[in-house]
C-alpha cells in the first residue's frame, strides 16, 4: 500500500515536470549589441564638453545610414559593422563633418540560448580627418557588452 | 592461576549487579542497484532537441547512506533563426545520498532523501551558423567542432521505492551548479552534456530511473535507543506497563 502511494506521487510529479519542460521556450531579454562608447572632451583641458548637436552616419555598402542623432550630449555610443573588420563613419559635431575609420578584430560571443550570439570586437586602429576633431584616441580596445568607454574625442 | 582469575571476574560480575539490555533491532538488506533513466527518451519523443540516455549504479553503504554513479550520453542539436548549434558528449556524476527515512520505515526499500555530487562532462560543440544583425547589416561566422571538459556540482532531492522485489523506480529533481564549462567566456555551450545551458550558472532537471536491485548484505539496525534496567528497578516497579513507563495502566492523564 505504501509502495503504491509512493509510485503514484512519483508519477504525478514526473508528469508535472515533463509538462513544465515542454513549455520552456523563452524570449531574449539580454543586451545583444556591443556599443563603442565615445566621450566628447574639450581639446587642451581634457574636460567633458557638451556638443550642441551630434550626428553619426555609417558608410555601408548599401549607402549611408544614420546611427546616432542627438542634441546636447557629452558622449555617444555606436555599433560596429559585424560583417567587416573596418567601419567608416561620418562624425558631424556641431554641424562640422569629419570622417573616421576604425579597424578591429571580431569574435563571436554567446549571449544566451534564447538570444544567440553577438560579435565582440577588439579595436586595432583608427584614422580621422581633422575639421572639428582635434584628436581621437582609443581609451579601451574592447568593444563588449560591459558599457566601458572606448574612444576619447577631443574637439 | 587461571582458576583464580576466572573466580575474580565472576565475583566482579555478581557484585556489579546484573544488567538487562533492552533494545529493538531490525534486519534490513543493503542493495546494489543498476538501472537507466527513462525521462531522456520520453522527453525526446515529445519533441525535445535533446537526445539523452542515462544509466545509474548505486550501492547502499549502510541503512542511511548510499553512493551512486550516474553516466549519461547526450546529444543536442538546435537551429534558431540566428544560429545552428550542436553538442554531444558523456558526463559522469559521483554522489553521496542520504535517506531521511528511518530504517524502520525505509526497510531497505524506500528512499526519500538528498544527494550531493560532483559531475564532469566530456563533450564537443560546434556552431555551423552564427548570424548577428545590427544597423550596419548582418555579420556571419561559425566555429568548427572543438572538445572541452566541463565541471559542475549537483544536488539531487528524490524518492525511490520498490516496485516489486528486485525492481525499484525513483525520480530525482536535479539542481546543478556550474563550476566551469571549459570552453572559455565567449563560446560557452548552448547545451553542455550532463549540465544543460552553460550560459546559466544554475540549471534544473529531472531524472526518472528504473533499476534492478540486488541485496548483497544484511545488517542489524537498532531502531530503539538502548535502555538499561537493573534487577532492582525491575523488582521495585512491578506495575510497569508494556510501554516501559512506571505509571499504572490507565492512570496517566
Amino acid at each position: 500500500m505504501r509502495s503504491l502511494k509512493h509510485i503514484t506521487v512519483a508519477l504525478l510529479e514526473l508528469i508535472i515536470l515533463l509538462s513544465a519542460g515542454s513549455c520552456s521556450d523563452k524570449a531574449c531579454y539580454e543586451e545583444m549589441d556591443p556599443l563603442m562608447y565615445t566621450s566628447l572632451l574639450e581639446s587642451g583641458t581634457g574636460e567633458s564638453k557638451k556638443a550642441d548637436s551630434v550626428r553619426v552616419i555609417a558608410v555601408t555598402p548599401a549607402g549611408p545610414v544614420t546611427l546616432y542623432k542627438q542634441n546636447a550630449v557629452t558622449f555617444f555610443t555606436l555599433p560596429l559593422d559585424p560583417a567587416n573588420d573596418l567601419s567608416e563613419f561620418y562624425f558631424i559635431v556641431n554641424g562640422v563633418s569629419d570622417t573616421a575609420v576604425l579597424t578591429y578584430t571580431r569574435h563571436p560571443h554567446l549571449v544566451s540560448a534564447e538570444c544567440g550570439y553577438t560579435f565582440l570586437s577588439e579595436l586595432t586602429g583608427l584614422r580621422t580627418t581633422h575639421n572639428i576633431i582635434d584628436t581621437l584616441i582609443i581609451e579601451n580596445k574592447s568593444v563588449n557588452l560591459d558599457g566601458e568607454k572606448n574612444l576619447r574625442l577631443f574637439y | 592461576m587461571a582458576k583464580r582469575i576466572c573466580v575474580f571476574f565472576i565475583s566482579l560480575m555478581l557484585l556489579s549487579g546484573t544488567r538487562i539490555l533492552a533494545q529493538d533491532t531490525l534486519t534490513i538488506p543493503l542493495n546494489m542497484r543498476a538501472g537507466f533513466d527513462i525521462s531522456g527518451p520520453v522527453m525526446h519523443l515529445i519533441g525535445s532537441d535533446l537526445v539523452s540516455y542515462g544509466a545509474i549504479a548505486s550501492v547502499d553503504l549502510n541503512e542511511q547512506y548510499s553512493a551512486s554513479l550516474r553516466l549519461r550520453y547526450s546529444s543536442y542539436s538546435v537551429s534558431e533563426y540566428n544560429y545552428d548549434f550542436k553538442s554531444s558528449g558523456v558526463s559522469a556524476v559521483i554522489s553521496g545520498d542520504y535517506n531521511f527515512l528511518k530504517p524502520k520505515v525505509s526497510g531497505g526499500k524506500y528512499f526519500t532523501g538528498l544527494g550531493f555530487g560532483y559531475g564532469i562532462s566530456f563533450y564537443n560543440e560546434e556552431a555551423s551558423r552564427i548570424e548577428y544583425t545590427n544597423p550596419w547589416g548582418t555579420g556571419s561566422d561559425s566555429f568548427s567542432p572543438s572538445s572541452h571538459t566541463g565541471h559542475f556540482l549537483e544536488a539531487t532531492p528524490g524518492v525511490r521505492t520498490e516496485l516489486f522485489p528486485g525492481v525499484t523506480i525513483g525520480w530525482n529533481l536535479v539542481i546543478r551548479l556550474l563550476i566551469s564549462s571549459g570552453a572559455g567566456r565567449d563560446l560557452k555551450p548552448v547545451w553542455m552534456p550532463g549540465f544543460g545551458d552553460a550560459t546559466s550558472r544554475m540549471t534544473t532537471g529531472a531524472e526518472y530511473y528504473v533499476s534492478v536491485s540486488i541485496p548483497y548484505k544484511k545488517i542489524r539496525v537498532v531502531i530503539k535507543p538502548r535502555k538499561e534496567l537493573t534487577e532492582d528497578e525491575g523488582e521495585e516497579n512491578p506495575e510497569m506497563n508494556p510501554s516501559g513507563s512506571s505509571f499504572p495502566p490507565g492512570g496517566r492523564l
